[in-house]
């Protein structure tokens, strides 16, 4: 069983790879048809992607997110969802330039760091921690695409400033509509985020892990967690928006990557998760 | 008989000679319908823009056609044939139909990719139908026209990218609102180039416009002409705090906008975008403007470099769209060539043998009883059949072979007999027979053949 989830897994990262292609030749082509046809393949790996982690799950007789493989699965899923999602409301075609390689790359090392479906640790046997796990998911999902969002703000706003209209920019959103894909994908997945840390915090304290408030990664997600608040509150208070917004939305996609993938495998005391 | 083209250009003559040459749609027709009545030419149209007024005639001599093309423009016009004979032009042939195309596909446009030319083809054309001034092979040929003015702007990005200064404004207004139904412009100081851009903006759905000038009267002035409100030019630092799209075009010596004026109004206005244009010179505005924040500024040398980069990229387009030229030259000489009656003659023989052999294979087996010599005779009967049919229209096409209005003949031929069809069947080697449709079905004007009209493009054909 767990053979047909890998393939399903390989499945969606070749129907990911062609909607990547599809989406740069609609790019550059500006045909409308091509972002509908990346939109349905897109749609094709998706299906493939949630059947996949489901047949893993009933293989692993749990929800799959031990070890790199089924986290890294677990996320790239959570990303192409949110961004499929906000997709279909906002029609802002070249976010999908930026989500599929992220996904490339995470599926890349999902199927390199492959390993068959183990029994929980007992450390992770508690629906708290799935509820951490399934929150952070949708959280790492709705930021991921804010920060793609705003690399995509900041490429263009130097290319204006540069004078070099013409050829990709006048190809690129306006800034006005990805000024808007930043402040309500983080505005989605500040929340979260908030409920994904209270769910590991209420964990830690619970099975009283030692030290766990000084640990490198809970420190790093409280930073990063206070630049989303920072982000938001100086949207709504003080009416920032564009450059600024997106500065701050590069460097929480900045501090969650240090965290996925330097502070969890390699500085964190007790975070098993990455396995 | 071939396609002549006669006219001027702004390729060939001064805006005062096309002015005085420019027809208007009742003296287009007039005239296309006075070179019919001369017998010069079978068909006729005649397109008149501001860049050009041209004669498309069906005819027999191409010299004489273009003789009296001279002659009747000349004649309108009131200018003395003389003076407007080294200013004109003429193709015959190959050459006229690839200059018909060159020009719908606007490859021969002051500004190359406007996207105004198809619907004024469009125009001249169908007028002329209307007067009666076309028939077979114009109905087939401006349509066809028409149809590679289309091609060009969808297979190619020639009328994409915009060349006109307040174009260009206008665009990058829309790489950073998005959207300009909603927004504010602000303009300061009057100024064809200002106006212009203003009235381009209002296109795009801009409702809120302010304008102000060194005097009020001025403002009003130019508020009536672009639609917006007058201000005083006092409160600019006011204005400033509303205004999204900041046009400026002052004869003031020194910049009236400084960057601590932009900072403090961004500061008010929660530091929402603005983009300021700056088409003034000396300029208005303060370059260290665009080191703000969250304000975007251009000035008319950057606007005019983006203007430069732009029409670089047509011309890259122009070159894919003089090969879809070709391409199409290739495809309706096929069509042209198939109107002598020659060929006609020996298609329609081989289409109704064709029906003969298949209808007497079909009957193989009812008369498998009949001995030699009863086939044959079946076959003599068969065959005498088809030829006395076919001797009349042979007979009448041969007659009318030479005269002006022989291909009418033989396109009522090819289509009464479907030989269009017939041929391609057969190329595929099936039997003959009705074709689905035949390509060159209906003789009519494009009641509603789609007029691409592309966004950005401020210098138009007109």
């Amino acid at each position: 069983m767990d053979q047909a989830s890998v393939i399903l897994v390989w499945l969606a990262y070749l129907l990911y790879a062609a909607t990547f292609v599809v989406f740069l030749v609609g790019f550059f082509t500006q045909k409308p048809a091509m972002s509908r046809l990346g939109l349905m393949v897109a749609a094709a790996g998706l299906a493939s992607h949630t059947v996949a982690i489901v047949l893993r799950g009933v293989t692993a007789g749990h929800f799959p997110f031990a070890g790199i493989y089924e986290s890294m699965v677990l996320v790239a899923w959570a990303i192409v969802a949110v961004w499929f999602v906000l997709e279909l409301c906002t029609r802002i075609k070249a976010v999908g330039l930026y989500v599929m390689p992220v996904l490339l790359v995470l599926l890349t090392i999902a199927l390199i760091e492959y390993n068959p479906p183990v029994g929980l640790a007992p450390a992770l046997r508690s629906d708290i921690v799935v509820l951490h796990v399934l929150v952070m998911l949708v959280a790492i999902g709705c930021l991921y695409v804010a920060g793609g969002a705003a690399i995509i703000y900041l490429v263009e706003d130097a290319l204006l400033r540069r004078r070099k209209p013409g050829g990709v920019l006048g190809r690129l959103p306006s800034l006005a509509s990805l000024d808007r894909l930043i402040y309500h994908a983080t505005l989605l997945g500040l929340p979260f985020l908030t409920m994904g840390m209270a769910a590991g915090v209420i964990r830690a304290e619970a099975f009283s892990v030692a030290g766990w408030a000084i640990d490198p990664m809970v420190l790093l997600s409280l930073a990063a967690w206070v630049v989303y608040l920072v982000l938001i509150a100086g949207r709504v208070r003080a009416g920032w928006s564009g450059g600024a917004v997106s500065w701050l939305a590069v460097t929480g996609l900045l501090l969650l990557l240090v965290i996925r993938f330097a502070a969890v495998p390699y500085l964190s005391g007790f975070h098993t998760y990455g396995g | 008989m071939l396609v002549v083209v006669a006219g001027i250009s702004h390729k060939t003559a001064p805006l005062e000679l096309r002015e005085r040459l420019a027809l208007d749609e009742e003296t287009a027709v007039r005239l296309a319908r006075e070179l019919l009545d001369t017998g010069v030419a079978c068909e006729a149209v005649a397109l008149s823009t501001c860049n050009r007024t041209e004669l498309y005639l069906y005819a027999r001599d191409s010299l004489a056609a273009r003789q009296a093309a001279l002659a009747h423009m000349a004649s309108h016009a009131g200018v003395d044939p003389g003076e407007l004979e080294p200013s004109m032009y003429s193709h015959s042939g190959d050459g006229a139909i690839a200059h018909l195309f060159r020009v719908t596909a606007s490859l021969d446009s002051m500004v190359v990719g406007e996207a105004q030319i198809v619907a004024q083809m469009k125009a001249a054309y169908q007028q002329a139908y209307e007067g009666g001034c076309t028939s077979v092979v114009f109905n087939r040929l401006f349509r066809h026209a028409l149809e590679v003015g289309k091609r060009v702007r969808t297979e190619t990005a020639i009328g994409e990218r915009p060349v006109s200064v307040s174009s260009a404004a206008v665009e990058l207004a829309l790489q950073v609102f998005g959207k300009l139904r909603g927004r504010t412009v602000l303009i300061v100081g009057a100024g064809e180039t200002s106006e212009l851009t203003a009235t381009h903006l209002r296109s795009r759905g801009v409702e809120d416009m302010l304008v102000t000038t060194r005097t009020l009267a001025g403002a009003e002035d130019l508020a009536r002409r672009v639609g917006g409100r007058a201000v005083a030019i006092e409160d600019l630092e006011e204005h400033l705090v509303k205004a999204d799209i900041v046009i400026s075009s002052t004869s003031a010596p020194h910049y009236i906008i400084r960057r601590e004026h932009v900072e403090r109004a961004l500061k008010r206005r929660r530091h929402r975008p603005v983009f300021f244009i700056d088409i003034a010179v000396p300029r208005d505005l303060d370059p260290e403007i665009d080191r703000v924040r969250n304000a975007y500024l251009y000035d008319l040398d950057d606007l005019r470099h983006v203007v430069d980069q732009n029409c670089h990229e047509r011309k890259k387009e122009a070159r894919h769209a003089e090969r879809i030229v070709e391409q199409e030259l290739t495809s309706i000489n096929d069509w042209l060539r198939s109107l002598e009656v020659v060929p006609t003659i020996a298609t329609l023989r081989e289409a109704v043998e064709q029906i003969r052999q298949s209808e007497l294979e079909r009957l193989g087996g009812r008369i498998s009883g009949l001995d030699e010599e009863q086939r044959a005779q079946v076959e003599m009967l068969t065959t005498s059949i088809v030829n006395k049919i076919l001797h009349i229209p042979t007979v009448a096409l041969k007659e009318v072979a030479g005269r002006d209005q022989c291909y009418v003949y033989v396109d009522a031929v090819r289509k009464l007999f479907d030989l269009d069809g017939a041929e391609a069947a057969g190329a595929g080697g099936g039997r003959p027979g009705p074709a689905e449709s035949s390509p060159d079905a209906p003789a009519g004007p494009p009641a509603s053949a789609p007029v691409h009209r592309l966004r950005g493009t401020g210098t138009e054909d007109a």
